[in-house]
């Protein structure tokens, strides 16, 4: 791959790649070693001082059942919208697949959601939930498919179910932009050759369509089910972890240790515990990935 | 596929059409209720479009409210962690791209790996260390901190506009005897010029959307950026005015959209990062 002229100036390289491993080391690695660290200290935020005390809050975590509260929220919730992000992405990617009138407009307004802050998305949907004035309620009343305005962030399993429909609003365009570009490349003849075979529209997808979409869809699903699974700021906003703690995943609990409960230690441990789990979603990215690099 | 007449294709774009409807409704909605008065929020039942169109909230907004500190606050913060983070990420992904030594390879996967960091893991040493340097609660640090997750991301994208070159141009640059940085600054860059704007308008929106190391770092109201200062006014306020938080929610979209017009091309690459081979 690479001529003997890279090899002679490898000094140079590193030159130029010097200032991103000094950046990466300042705020990434550091932090990273650190919060290691921290999670071995009872740490006060308002002083920032502290005290040693070993695995203490490791073995306290996962003694009581708020980490374990946590861990589970978190993961019917990454579920949830997982499900319904991939289901929506690729049934919204074959539709726009198609030939349709404006086209281009329609696939730029099926990204939006994905494009706009977090904050915006969950002013809008709190608005849509209003439970006195919100439109939601409003046309449910309206179709007679509910009675009464529906608490939609205030009780469970409202608020869980709200995070989940939400999220999967929110993220389902990423699923669309990359089987869009997969679904671009699959070669028309595979199509033709199925149709001569006789095979419908349904047996197509199944037997063409999907299995060519096959290494996009692992890549997809295992890069989104990390990042709902680290998901802050639309569990934060929109519910905040309530009703009581229900919705409270795990990055919301590192917050509410650091800055509710004002120990940084703890926090720091919650969050090295919730990295353990991610390490297993991040390793099969990790093999998926590379592999897809080699073909 | 299958080939439909015009009465078929009418028929499908009706039916994809109310589908893309109802994915765009609460934005659709967003702006509709910002150009309502406040008082016809409240009718039973709610009028779909406005009866009477008022910029009243807009107006308000910029007058009357803390918005254009923050929309300028914003606007700092995005376009300075986007120049650091390009010129840092240029020089590195060029680097990556084009040159051999050792832990090359262990580089490009911590890049990817910290791609798939969570920030909470981050925040807490980062608050300390801002904290102990004595910066906490500026623009600065903020800035700082973003380059945890928009450096990663930025490499990444550049790396693969810029493997994309071919490497004959750079050779013949340096068979005509220019040195490997002439080579960069005269034939590298110029080619990998529209990665490099594209790549710096994503980072401007990653940057632009953050919430939580804003959340965590900053509690100067003076210096809060549009998304925790736009919730701010929503927590702070009496009673919640709804039309006025929807305006200001258009508001700090329509940056979004601008970028979003520029990068047209480039959708794929940059949103599917991570996911879609670039």
């Amino acid at each position: 791959m690479t001529s003997p002229l890279d090899r002679r100036n490898h000094l140079l390289g590193a030159m130029l790649i010097a200032p991103t491993i000094l950046i990466f080391c300042a705020v990434i690695v550091y932090p990273l070693v650190s919060a290691l660290y921290l999670s071995l200290f009872r740490i006060a935020t308002p002083t920032l001082t502290g005290a040693w005390v070993g695995f203490s809050n490791y073995t306290e975590l996962l003694g009581s059942g708020i980490f374990w509260r946590g861990l589970r929220a978190n993961l019917v919730w990454t579920a949830g919208t997982l499900v319904l992000q991939i289901v929506f992405g690729v049934l919204a990617a074959l539709m726009l697949h198609q030939n349709m009138l404006f086209r281009s407009l329609a696939r730029a307004l099926i990204l939006f959601p994905y494009f706009i802050s977090t904050v915006v998305a969950v002013l809008v949907w709190r608005w849509l939930f209003n439970d006195l004035y919100g439109i939601l309620n409003h046309l449910l009343l309206l179709a007679g498919l509910i009675d009464m305005p529906v608490d939609w962030l205030g009780s469970m399993p409202n608020a869980m179910i709200s995070l989940v429909l939400v999220g999967a609003w929110k993220y389902f365009p990423f699923v669309v932009i990359a089987v869009l570009a997969r679904l671009q490349t699959i070669p028309e003849t595979l199509y033709e050759a199925a149709s001569i075979d006789g095979a419908g529209p349904l047996a197509r997808f199944w037997d063409v369509t999907l299995p060519q979409l096959r290494s996009v869809l692992v890549i997809v699903i295992l890069l989104r089910a990390i990042w709902d699974f680290k998901e802050f700021d639309l569990i934060f906003l929109l519910t905040g972890g309530g009703p009581i703690d229900s919705t409270q995943t795990l990055p919301l609990l590192v917050y509410q240790e650091a800055f509710s409960m004002q120990d940084m230690g703890r926090a720091s441990a919650v969050a090295v515990l919730m990295m353990a789990v991610m390490l297993v979603f991040m390793t099969a990215y990790f093999r998926s990935y590379g592999r897809q690099e080699e073909s | 596929m299958s080939r439909r007449g015009p009465l078929g294709f009418a028929l499908y774009s009706l039916f994809a059409w109310s589908i893309v409807a109802l994915v765009a409704f609460p934005l659709l909605w967003m702006v509709v209720t910002s150009l309502k008065p406040q008082n016809e929020l409240f009718r039973r039942p709610p009028t779909i479009l406005p009866q009477i169109v008022t910029f009243e909230h807009y107006v308000k907004l910029i007058l009357e409210t803390p918005f254009p500190i923050y929309f300028r606050n914003s606007v700092i913060l995005a376009i300075g962690t986007s120049f650091a983070v390009i010129v840092v990420a240029t020089l590195g992904a060029h680097s990556l791209a084009r040159f051999a030594y050792p832990g090359r390879r262990f580089l490009a996967q911590l890049v990817l790996f910290t791609y798939l960091l969570p920030s909470v893991v981050l925040i807490i040493p980062l608050y300390m260390l801002m904290v102990w340097l004595g910066i906490a609660n500026t623009l600065f640090s903020l800035m700082l901190a973003y380059t945890s997750f928009a450096l990663p991301f930025a490499l990444w994208l550049l790396r693969s506009f810029m493997a994309s070159i071919p490497d004959d141009l750079e050779h013949a640059a340096l068979v005509d005897g220019a040195s490997r940085m002439e080579a960069f600054f005269d034939v590298i860059l110029p080619q990998a010029l529209p990665g490099i704007i594209s790549t710096s308008l994503f980072t401007f929106i990653l940057a632009w959307n953050e919430y939580l190391y804003a959340l965590v770092l900053l509690n100067r109201d003076a210096w809060r950026p549009l998304t925790t200062g736009v919730i701010n006014m929503l927590t702070s306020a009496f009673n919640i005015e709804w039309s006025l938080l929807m305006a200001a929610s258009v508001m700090m979209s329509v940056p979004l959209i601008v970028v979003f017009a520029f990068l047209q091309k480039h959708l794929t690459q940059g949103f599917g990062a991570g996911g879609v081979k670039g």
